[in-house]
């Protein structure tokens, strides 16, 4: 719920232009930041947390349209710089099997390691503060879900002007086809009507977010508790311990 | 997701004309679905870039199993189309471009085995990025297997069970939990071997 779904073609090229650019240029300095040798030790570890979050972003929880991210827990396994390499890779595999929209990968990353990187800071702050695993993980999980819903609220609510566009203005793209103008110019008139509105958006956004927050609050706090019992030693905790 | 391993296998065994083309091609050919996608702006246009897209699906023999496929996210169009305030026109641009995209990319997944999609990439994008691309994806296939031997476990501690919420999503997280350790230790064992088989950071695709 916290990252676009929106097909390619409806957000502004600039838009997702800058999403591409921000997210290969957040990628080249982290990149640069890890050693060689622990990016290729660390590369296998990479690919089953991004094959685990993409599984869980294909199981879909029918009556809200929501499926879990799983990247908070992710993010807590493996530390804020190689999450968002891992959500990279997520968001394109994700695009080319089902969820589509190949231009909003950048943008996507981009939203998505919010998630990630704030969950593990989150995570490990509460941690600090409660010393208590159930209620640092749910906080961390739910705040940082919000911020990630709020910054996909924000994304879209920045090509309101292109949407506007695409309503009114159809047929003016760089291609035309006219041999049903007739029939668009009615529709056009039409369209004129009612303007883009995004406070319906965010009204429905909102709450369906709000779920998908508790949800996958509860998930990864039930998660971590069942790692936490199996493997202790894969969330890092024993420096921190109380 | 589920379907990957038979996408798989489709683009391995079917031999049609697009099954031939080189994989640079086809990838090239889908960047101009995309450039199509992202430059039209009226229904005729994208009727008749999904007609010829239709027809490639029809004529290289994919099964209409796999053409389900195309229609995922429409789900997720669907949110989006409150924001135009219900109008058809704008509605049916959505679908249409939603469509394209979607049997575009499934046109090209299905006709072009994925070790040489990552050959052609490797091409243009940094080593490590397609490596982690290409163990994500080796990755998701052993998930599915411990997901398969887990959904029994799953099955006979109640599944999931709307009457039985609470129940359900201890059983839910506890299987992710699962899924999550087991696929750390897979990992680790993968790592091993390949670095028995002279792995440094790159994965070596034939022909390279």
């Amino acid at each position: 719920m916290s990252h676009i779904h929106l097909p390619d073609g409806v957000l502004p090229i600039w838009l997702w232009g800058l999403g591409y650019i921000g997210a290969i240029l957040i990628g080249t300095i982290l990149f640069r930041l890890i050693k060689k040798e622990e990016l290729t030790r660390r590369l296998p570890l990479l690919g089953m947390m991004a094959a685990a979050m993409v599984l869980g972003a294909a199981i879909e929880i029918v009556p809200i349209a929501y499926h879990v991210n799983l990247t908070v827990i992710s993010g807590v396994l493996l530390g804020p710089s190689l999450i968002f390499l891992a959500t990279f890779i997520v968001n394109v595999i994700l695009a080319l099997f089902g969820h589509g929209g190949i231009t909003v990968i950048g943008l996507n990353t981009l939203i998505l390691s919010i998630e990630g990187v704030l969950g593990y800071f989150l995570f490990r702050l509460f941690w600090k503060i409660l010393k208590r695993l159930t209620p640092a993980t749910f906080l961390a999980t739910f705040i940082a879900l919000l911020f990630s819903t709020f910054a996909m609220i924000g994304v879209v609510g920045l090509g309101a002007s292109h949407y506007e566009e695409l309503i009114h203005k159809e047929g003016n793209g760089i291609f035309e086809f006219h041999f049903l103008k007739g029939k668009e110019e009615h529709q056009s008139g039409e369209a004129t009507e009612e303007k883009v509105n995004l406070r319906r958006f965010i009204t429905i956004v909102l709450p369906l977010g709000f779920i998908g927050w508790l949800l996958e609050g509860v998930i990864t706090t039930l998660i971590v508790r069942y790692i936490h019992r199996m493997r202790p030693d894969l969330l890092h905790l024993e420096k921190e311990a109380p | 997701m589920i379907q990957l391993p038979y996408l798989d296998y489709i683009a391995l065994e079917r031999k049609s004309f697009l099954h031939r083309l080189s994989p640079r091609f086809k990838i090239i050919s889908m960047a101009f679905v995309l450039l199509g996608i992202v430059t039209l702006r009226n229904l005729p246009g994208f009727l008749l870039l999904y007609g010829i897209l239709l027809a490639l699906f029809f004529i290289s023999r994919i099964p209409i199993r796999i053409f389900s496929l195309t229609f995922y996210p429409l789900i997720f169009a669907i949110i989006f189309i409150f924001i135009s305030g219900f109008q058809i026109h704008f509605i049916l641009l959505i679908f249409l471009k939603v469509l394209c995209g979607s049997t575009g990319v499934v046109l090209l997944l299905a006709t072009t085995p994925y070790p040489s999609i990552f050959s052609a990439l490797g091409k243009v994008l940094p080593s490590s990025f397609v490596t982690a691309l290409f163990l994500t994806y080796r990755s998701i296939f052993i998930l599915l297997d411990i997901l398969e031997k887990t959904h029994y476990a799953l099955y006979l501690r109640g599944g999931f069970q709307w009457r039985h919420p609470r129940r359900s999503l201890i059983n839910i997280s506890n299987a992710f939990g699962h899924l999550i350790i087991k696929g750390i230790d897979a990992s680790e064992k993968m790592y091993e071997s390949m670095v028995f088989r002279g792995f440094k950071n790159k994965i070596y695709y034939r022909g390279d």
